[in-house]
C-alpha cells in the first residue's frame, strides 16, 4: 500500500512541477520587456529557463516508469519483474534518464542565484558572460547523455559503459568554466561580505570538492570500487548541501527582504553561515575516507564486517557533526521567523543591485510594475566608469541610451 | 496596472505587445506546444518500454493479427483523422468569422472523438473476454499500458472540447478570438499524432 | 477585426494523403517481406503522416521557423533513449 500511495504521489508532484515549468518557459520565452534580450537576462533567469526544460522534459520519462511500477503492482504487469520477460535494467534506464537531468534541475538555479550574488557582493561585472550562458545550455544539453554513469555497476553493455564514461568526463568542462568565472569576478573586487556572499563563496568552494569526487566516480573502473560505498555519499552532498544548499541560503536571504520588506539578521546570518560550513564539512569531509576503505552505504550494522569495525570512531565524529549541524539549522528558521516581524525595514534596492526587481517596492504591489520596465543594458554594470555610483540598474536610461521600443532586434 | 494592458491589448492572437520578440505566437499557443513537448517524453517513455522490451525479448510478442484486430483498429484510425480533419475545419471556419460552421464542425469532432473511445473500449472487453489481459506477460502489460494512456489522453481531449463546443454555442468565439479553439485543436492533432504512431508500431510491427 | 487570412491550406487533400498512406501501411504490413524491411518503411509512413498533420494541421507550415525546431526538439531524446537502452539487449 505505501508503495502504492508513494507512486500516485510522485504522479502528482510530477506533474506540478511540468506545469510550473511550462509557465517559466513561456514567460521567459515570450514576455520579456523592451529590451530584455536574450544576453541581457540576469544569469539566475538563464538557468532557471534551462532547468524549466530539464523539468519539462525529463519529468515524464519518470512519470511513465512510476506507472509502470505501479500498474505491476496493482495490475499484475510484467514490465520490471524477470518472471516473464520484464527487465530490472530497463527500471533503471528510465530512471536515470530522468535522474541525471534531475540532479542538474537541482544545481542549476543555485549556479544562477551565486553568479548573481557573487557579482552584486563584488561590485563587478560577472566575467565572461557569454560563455557561462554557453556554459549552462552546455550542461542542459550534456546531462541527457550521461545517465548511465549511475549505472556502471549494473551489469549493463560494456560499451555503453565506456560511452557515459566519455561523456560523464566531458560534462565535468562546462561547469569548470563557470567556477573559473565566479573565482575571475571575485578577482580585484570590491568585495561586500555580506551573508549571501560568505554562502555563495562557500557555494563555490563546496561545488568545487564535490565536482572533484565527481571525476573519480565518471572513470568507470574507479567506480567499481566506490559505487554505493560513503565515497558516492560524499560527493552528493557536497553537490547538494555544499552546492545547492549553500546556494538556497544565499538566495533566501538575498531576496527576503524584497519578498517580506525585512532584511534578515546578520549577525544570526554570520553566525549560522560560519558554524553551518563547520559542522557540515565535519559530518561529510570524513565520509571521502570512509568510501575509500570501503565502507558501503545503507548498511545498519556495519561492525558484523570486520575491515569495518576500525572506522567506528569516525562513524561516531560523522554522527555527532550531524546532530548538532541540524541543531545549527534552528538559527536560520528563527532568524527567516523573526525577521519577519521585527526585521530592519528594507528598501527597495537595500544591495545596491541592477535587477529590474530591484526597481520595485519591497514587498513588489499586484502586477510587480506600475508601468512597463525599458530595458538599456545587461545586469552587471557594476562599478561601470558611466556613472559615479558603483551600480548601475538595467532600466535606467543615460544620455546616450536609445528607446529599447525604437529598434528592433 | 501593467498586466491588465497587457491582457486588454488589440490583438489578442499576435504575440502579446510590449515585450522583446519571443517565440512570435501569443502565449496561449507557445504554452500547448510546451505542454506538448512533455507530452511527448511522456509517450516515449511508454512506447519506447515497449520497443526496448520487444527487443529485449522478442518471444512475448505477437505477429500483426494474431491476437489483436486490426482491422477494427484500421477504421478506428480513420475515424480519429477525420476528427482532426473536423477539428481544422472548425478553426479555419471561425477563422473566416463563420461561427455556425465553427459550432457544427465541434460538434462533428466531439462526436467521432466520443466513437473512437467507444470503438476502444468495445475492443478491450473483447480482447479481455479472449484472456488477453494486462498481466498477460509482455504484450499485455504493453498494450494495454500504452493504448490505455492514449484513450485516457482522448478522453480527457473530448472532455476540453465539449467545453470548447459549449463556449462556442455561447458565443464567446470569434475572428479576432478564437484562442480556446486552436489550443485544444493543437492538443486534439497531437493525441491523433500519437495514435498515428501507436498504430503502426503496435497493431503493424 | 476579422481579417480573413490567407487561403486555407487544402484540408481535404492532406485528409486523401493519409488515408491513402494508411492504405499502404496496412498493405505493408501483412506483405511476406522481411521483417527489417517492413518495420523501416512502415515507420517511414508513420512518421510522413504524422509530419503531415504536425505541418499542416497543426499549421507548423505556417508558423515562424522557432516553432518547428519546438516541436521537434524533443526528439532527438526519445531517439537517444530508446537506441542507448535497446543496445542495452543486442550486445
Amino acid at each position: 500500500m505505501g508503495q502504492i500511495l508513494w507512486c500516485v504521489s510522485l504522479i502528482v508532484l510530477g506533474l506540478s512541477s511540468i506545469l510550473g515549468s511550462f509557465n517559466y518557459i513561456t514567460t521567459i520565452v515570450n514576455m520579456r520587456a523592451k529590451g530584455m534580450h536574450w544576453m541581457r537576462l540576469p544569469l539566475s533567469i538563464w538557468c532557471l529557463f534551462v532547468t524549466a526544460i530539464l523539468v519539462l522534459l525529463a519529468m515524464p520519462i519518470l512519470s511513465g516508469a512510476i506507472i509502470m511500477l505501479l500498474f505491476d503492482q496493482t495490475l499484475g504487469t510484467h514490465f520490471f519483474g524477470p518472471a516473464q520477460g520484464g527487465q530490472p535494467l530497463l527500471w533503471q534506464h528510465l530512471f536515470w534518464f530522468f535522474g541525471h537531468p534531475e540532479v542538474y534541475i537541482l544545481i542549476l538555479p543555485g549556479m544562477g542565484f551565486a553568479s548573481d550574488i557573487i557579482a552584486n557582493a563584488s561590485r563587478k561585472p560577472i566575467f565572461g558572460y557569454t560563455s557561462m550562458v554557453i556554459a549552462i545550455l552546455g550542461i542542459g544539453v550534456l546531462g541527457w547523455i550521461v545517465w548511465g554513469h549511475h549505472m556502471f555497476m549494473s551489469g549493463m553493455n560494456p560499451t555503453l559503459g565506456t560511452t557515459f564514461m566519455i561523456s560523464t568526463m566531458l560534462i565535468a568542462v562546462p561547469s569548470a568554466i563557470k567556477v573559473f568565472n565566479w573565482l575571475g569576478t571575485m578577482w580585484m573586487g570590491n568585495i561586500r561580505f555580506h551573508v549571501p556572499m560568505l554562502h555563495s563563496i562557500a557555494f563555490v568552494s563546496m561545488f568545487v570538492i564535490g565536482g572533484l569526487s565527481g571525476v573519480f566516480m565518471a572513470s568507470t573502473p574507479v567506480d567499481i570500487y566506490i559505487h554505493d560505498t560513503y565515497f558516492i555519499v560524499a560527493h552528493l552532498h557536497y553537490v547538494l548541501f555544499g552546492g545547492s544548499l549553500f546556494a538556497i541560503f544565499a538566495a533566501i536571504t538575498f531576496w527576503y527582504p524584497k519578498m517580506f520588506g525585512r532584511m534578515m539578521n546578520p549577525t544570526l546570518g554570520k553566525v549560522h553561515f560560519w558554524l553551518t560550513l563547520i559542522f557540515y564539512n565535519c559530518v561529510f569531509f570524513p565520509m571521502h575516507n570512509l568510501g575509500l576503505k570501503g565502507h558501503m552505504r545503507r548498511l545498519y550494522d556495519p561492525n558484523q564486517y570486520e575491515f569495518l569495525k576500525g572506522l567506528q570512531g569516525l562513524n561516531t565524529f560523522i554522527s555527532i557533526s550531524a546532530f548538532l549541524l541540524f541543531t545549527v539549522q534552528l538559527i536560520f528558521a528563527v532568524n527567516f521567523i523573526m525577521s519577519w516581524f521585527n526585521g530592519k525595514k528594507a528598501s527597495e534596492n537595500p544591495w545596491e543591485d541592477n535587477g529590474l526587481e530591484w526597481t520595485v517596492p519591497s514587498p513588489p504591489p499586484h502586477g510587480n510594475f506600475a508601468s512597463p520596465p525599458q530595458v538599456y543594458r545587461g545586469p552587471y554594470e557594476y562599478s561601470s566608469p558611466l556613472v559615479s555610483e558603483d551600480f548601475l540598474p538595467q532600466d535606467r536610461q543615460l544620455p546616450g541610451d536609445a528607446s529599447p521600443a525604437a529598434h528592433h532586434t | 496596472m501593467a498586466h491588465a494592458a497587457a491582457l486588454d491589448h488589440e490583438d489578442v492572437m499576435q504575440p502579446p505587445p510590449g515585450c522583446e520578440p519571443g517565440a512570435g505566437v501569443y502565449n496561449e499557443k507557445l504554452g500547448m506546444w510546451v505542454f506538448l513537448g512533455s507530452e511527448i517524453m511522456f509517450f516515449t517513455a511508454l512506447i519506447g518500454a515497449y520497443i526496448i522490451l520487444r527487443v529485449a525479448h522478442p518471444s512475448s510478442f505477437k505477429e500483426p493479427g494474431e491476437v489483436l484486430a486490426v482491422s477494427i483498429t484500421a477504421v478506428n484510425t480513420f475515424l480519429l483523422i477525420c476528427s482532426s480533419v473536423t477539428m481544422v475545419k472548425a478553426f479555419a471556419s471561425v477563422q473566416d468569422g463563420n461561427l455556425a460552421g465553427l459550432r457544427k464542425w465541434l460538434v462533428a469532432t466531439v462526436v467521432i472523438g466520443a466513437s473512437f473511445v467507444g470503438v476502444q473500449i468495445y475492443e478491450y472487453q473483447h480482447l479481455i473476454a479472449k484472456g488477453f489481459v494486462p498481466s498477460e506477460g509482455l504484450y499485455g502489460s504493453t498494450f494495454y499500458t500504452m493504448t490505455g494512456f492514449h484513450g485516457f489522453h482522448v478522453t480527457i481531449g473530448v472532455i476540453c472540447l465539449i467545453f470548447v463546443t459549449i463556449k462556442a454555442f455561447q458565443g464567446k468565439y470569434t475572428a479576432s478570438d478564437h484562442r480556446g479553439v486552436e489550443v485544444v485543436g493543437l492538443y486534439w492533432h497531437f493525441v491523433d499524432l500519437v495514435w498515428i504512431i501507436l498504430f503502426t508500431i503496435v497493431y503493424l510491427i | 477585426m476579422a481579417e480573413s487570412k490567407h487561403t486555407h491550406p487544402n484540408y481535404i487533400g492532406v485528409f486523401v494523403a493519409l488515408g491513402v498512406l494508411t492504405g499502404l501501411e496496412l498493405l505493408v504490413a501483412f506483405l511476406p517481406w522481411s521483417q527489417m524491411t517492413r518495420i523501416l518503411i512502415l515507420l517511414a509512413l508513420a512518421v510522413w503522416k504524422a509530419a503531415m498533420v504536425g505541418l499542416y494541421y497543426m499549421h507548423l507550415r505556417y508558423e515562424p521557423g522557432r516553432m518547428r525546431w519546438l516541436a521537434v526538439a524533443p526528439l532527438p531524446l526519445a531517439v537517444i533513449l530508446v537506441y542507448v537502452v535497446t543496445r542495452e539487449f543486442r550486445w
